[in-house]
């Protein structure tokens, strides 16, 4: 078996722009009135990102295979860790949902994503095709972990996995109307999720609907977000011009907000451009999709495209207003360790099913 | 599976995007790029009132009062900053240096005022006012202030800014300039006190001048929260303890209510508030910010000893008549087990009121150290006591096993020894001790500590507590020994006799590196105990210099009919 052209050298190319854009936004955002603020931060992703592409290539050395086996441990380390979080984090102040290890902090909630695509690789990749084992089973796995993961409460993370399992199960073998009647199922269910909302995501939902509610908390976020974008016109304010993120009406820019960076100093043009970037790694990464022929692999390497497809589509949507906030890092470009090394171990992970397609 | 339909939905996807970027940018880009120029929107922050903290007799022990502070906006004072701070400084008889570094720290937008004057009086404001007019703005802030700072330091905790710790509390809604509890009450019941942050949007021109108010968010008050605390005890309570190093816990014996609990030496949590020069707290090698009855653990010496003794008792080792020989000491493989005196024949009545140490030395050699270990725990001495302040620290009881696991080194009989009477590894909190002697004073309960009463006017008493199941007739027995302490002769508290409050109680010394320290720990009336009391002095030399604290303490609340 051999694919026609190897995606990986264009994955790489790709990847390492995106490094270099999410330096230059990083970079940029820390500016307030001229003044290079946080300079730990920028200094602190630089090192993440070497971290992050050192696991790359390991992991592109491991056998996908083992993931198959992995699954169920590592379902259950991370269904512990997330307990740990929850009761640990109710000590102290009930505000946390990170851990510490050393240097630097990880969110268990990262190390969900993964867990959820391995075992939804293993099961959707049954031969055996019964409603209850396929569909009913891990659903009822993931839902665990949307819930404990919604206690904490991320509501991002959750939609997140939520939609994994859906994506998932439509581009699968099984049968797509199982996913019908589980939809069907959650509409009527889903009431009762508004229950479980804490109190100022249930505000951020209504501010999507109309900004101007809560004018000074989240409203405020959509409105100056839109500005940023808006304002950055076809060809952008330039390099370090954007006033919106200079002048600090934008919180939390160097992270889930970062996307509001590059559109006001880059304009349209730059943004259609980076979404170029990023259509042309999901291509890269779907195009063999029908050539491998092991369905566990199928399935993970359809994961992993579907992992990134999701972080941007939601992260630019709330950035534009079309979405509600959830609070979700851009894939490759928001600051943070966490995100960045879950993507970068799943591009290991598909580099390695590549290899053992040759 | 065709690898079309999953490209198609990825470009979907991206079109979508793709397309209100076209809509944002390119359509209304002239749209948003105009409001970004005219972008002077600003939020005047409005701080809410936090909720104030009372004692039991609703006396006001924290709450917050109106102070002034002197703003600027840095973008209306760009070009002259520095000079018009010269200038302030030089009117206000500010230090300037200060200013600047207020103005550093508060510095968020250039459109929000920052404060750099804190807590100036009325007078100087209208002053200052009147001399730079429009350049400066007068910011009416609520400040958290504290009646009687020393007395309750380490009960309320204080306040601080959420900044710095902003990134981890932003999920729960705190908003940076928030005010959020930190050590106390302050911290532990932060979601009762935290009012609602609130703030005026307002539109202003390139001068700095205000043209149009876009919304508003009132801010809400924060619960007012009553403690089971009475401030004049607690008064009491530190003024006796003085300069010493140590604590005073009195408590409800049946209900775990906390009357009283001061630990020594203390600070001024309003110079945390006030940004004042706080290192002389931090420095201090008595570590005045440490909370010595919950936070720190100590061995317990003697106090430990009606524990064994209702042990042997439970485990039917001995009777209330069985006798051991006490010549002031036991031999051990060539190392000498001191009494502190020479008792001859004792039960364990008399073990108790004299506090015998060869008396507990047999009882350990009986019971084995595995078998104390178990009741020292099934008192609560290695479990947190659930009290609602934040960094309880719990005790330690250590096992044989632990022993070589940790240390790598075999149990000996000496530990056997060391532990029969408190001394050795192991360890409690003042807390822990008191609640474990309460036990023989309210029929065999454990029970949870709290300071809580109400919120507002709800009651919001938390009780709890756990029955341990041990016959009342060996709870009697222990308690009858206690009493002896007082009452019989030779009884090691007998100073606390002529308090006439029918006081029940154990003494101890625990020796430890330096000087020794002292507890004194016990309950009245005997006969239908109502409270219980614990005192104890780091380092203080004996039990009996907390005897005697404890004898000022009381004598104190007699006098002034506090009991």
């Amino acid at each position: 078996m051999k694919l026609k052209l190897t995606p990986v050298k264009t994955i790489i190319i790709c990847v390492i722009f995106l490094n270099i854009l999410s330096l230059m936004s990083l970079y940029s955002s820390l500016h307030q009135a001229g003044e290079f603020k946080e300079q730990a931060i920028f200094h602190k992703q630089i090192i993440w990102i070497v971290i992050s592409w050192a696991c790359l290539i390991i992991f592109s050395f491991i056998s996908y295979r083992f993931y198959f086996d992995l699954s169920f441990i590592l379902y259950g380390l991370n269904l512990v860790l997330l307990i740990f979080v929850i009761v640990f984090g109710k000590r102290i102040m009930g505000a946390q949902r990170w851990l510490d290890i050393g240097f630097f902090s990880f969110q268990p909630s990262e190390l969900s994503k993964i867990a959820v695509i391995f075992i939804l690789a293993r099961f959707f990749s049954h031969p055996e095709k019964s409603f209850l084992r396929v569909v009913l089973f891990p659903f009822a796995l993931v839902m665990i972990n949307v819930f404990l993961i919604f206690k904490q409460p991320d509501l991002g993370t959750a939609s997140i996995l939520l939609f994994l399992f859906f994506m998932l199960g439509f581009f699968s073998k099984v049968r797509k109307r199982y996913f019908i009647f589980l939809l069907i199922g959650g509409f009527l269910f889903s009431p009762l999720a508004g229950k479980f909302l804490k109190s100022y995501q249930r505000k951020r939902l209504t501010v999507f609907l109309n900004p101007n509610v809560d004018p000074l908390g989240a409203g405020y976020t959509i409105i100056q977000s839109k500005i940023a974008i808006g304002s950055g016109k076809i060809f952008g304010k330039g390099f370090l011009s954007g006033t919106q993120n200079q002048f600090n009406f934008l919180p939390e820019r160097h992270t889930d907000f970062i996307f509001t960076v590059i559109a006001e100093e880059w304009g349209l043009a730059g943004c259609l451009f980076l979404l170029s970037i990023y259509y042309l790694l999901l291509r890269k990464i779907s195009q063999g999709l029908s050539k491998i022929r092991d369905p566990f692999a199928q399935i993970l390497s359809l994961g992993i495209s579907s992992f990134f497809f999701l972080h941007i589509f939601i992260n630019i949507g709330m950035t534009l207003g079309i979405l509600p906030i959830v609070g979700l890092p851009l894939i490759f470009l928001s600051y943070g360790g966490s995100h960045l090394l879950i993507s970068f171990i799943l591009l290991g992970i598909f580099f390695n099913i590549c290899r053992s397609h040759k | 599976m065709d690898k079309n339909i999953v490209s198609r939905v990825y470009l979907g996807g991206l079109l979508i995007l793709a397309l209100s970027l076209f809509y944002y940018q390119a359509l209304k880009g002239e749209h948003y790029l105009r409001r970004a120029k005219n972008n002077y929107v600003r939020v005047v922050p409005l701080r809410s009132i936090r909720g104030s903290i009372f004692d039991r007799n609703s006396r006001v022990l924290a709450y917050d009062k109106a102070v002034f502070n002197i703003a600027v906006i840095p973008h209306q004072i760009e070009k002259k900053k520095n000079s018009l701070l010269k200038e302030l400084a030089k009117f206000s008889d500010y230090d300037v240096n200060l200013i600047h570094r207020n103005y550093n720290k508060g510095l968020n937008n250039i459109f929000s005022p920052v404060d750099v004057i804190l807590d100036i009086n009325k007078s100087m404001v209208l002053k200052l006012k009147e001399r730079f007019k429009d350049d400066i703005l007068i910011n009416p802030q609520a400040q958290r202030h504290y009646s009687y700072p020393y007395e309750f330091a380490h009960l309320l905790g204080y306040v601080k800014e959420a900044a710095p710790f902003y990134e981890s509390l932003k999920k729960y809604g705190y908003r940076p300039l928030e005010r959020v509890g930190f050590l106390g009450i302050e911290q532990y019941h932060d979601a009762y006190l935290k009012g609602e942050d609130g703030g005026d949007l307002i539109e202003v021109n390139a001068a700095g001048r205000t043209v149009g108010f876009l919304g508003v968010r009132k801010p809400k008050r924060g619960k007012d929260v009553y403690l089971t605390i009475d401030c004049r005890i607690q008064k009491i309570a530190h003024q006796i303890l003085g300069e010493k190093k140590g604590v005073i816990i009195l408590m409800d014996s049946k209900s775990g209510e906390i009357f009283s609990l001061v630990s020594s030496p203390s600070f001024d949590p309003n110079f945390f508030i006030k940004g004042r020069n706080v290192q002389r707290f931090l420095d201090n090698k008595n570590y005045p910010l440490f909370n010595r009855a919950i936070q720190a653990t100590y061995p317990l010496g003697s106090t430990f000893k009606p524990i064994i003794g209702v042990a042997a008792l439970e485990e039917g080792k001995i009777t209330p008549s069985t006798k051991f020989n006490c010549i002031g000491g036991i031999n051990i493989a060539d190392t000498e087990f001191s009494c502190w005196s020479v008792h001859g024949e004792e039960n364990l009545h008399q073990g108790l009121a004299h506090s015998c140490n060869v008396y507990f030395y047999n009882l350990g050699i009986i019971l084995g150290a595995e078998t104390m270990a178990k009741w020292a725990k099934k008192f609560g001495l290695d479990s947190l006591r659930g009290i609602d302040l934040p960094y309880e620290k719990k005790g330690f009881v250590p096992t044989p096993q632990w022993k070589t696991d940790a240390l790598g080194k075999h149990w000996f009989l000496g530990d056997t020894l060391n532990l029969s009477i408190g001394q050795g590894f192991i360890e409690a909190s003042p807390l822990e001790v008191l609640l474990g002697i309460n036990v023989f004073a309210n029929g065999g309960y454990l029970v949870r500590p709290y300071l809580l009463w109400k919120v507002d006017n709800a009651d919001s008493r938390l009780r709890a507590k756990t029955y341990l199941g041990i016959s009342q007739g060996n709870l009697n027995i222990i308690k009858q020994g206690l009493i002896g302490a007082i009452e019989a002769d030779g009884g090691t508290a007998q100073l606390l006799k002529k308090l006439n409050l029918n006081i029940a109680g154990k003494t101890g010394t625990a020796q430890t590196k330096g000087e020794s320290h002292g507890w004194f720990v016990g309950f009245f009336p005997h006969q239908e105990p109502k409270y219980a009391i614990c005192v104890f002095l780091e380092h203080g030399g004996s039990s009996y210099e907390a005897l005697g604290v404890t004898y000022l303490f009381l004598k104190r609340l007699k006098e002034e009919n506090l009991l």
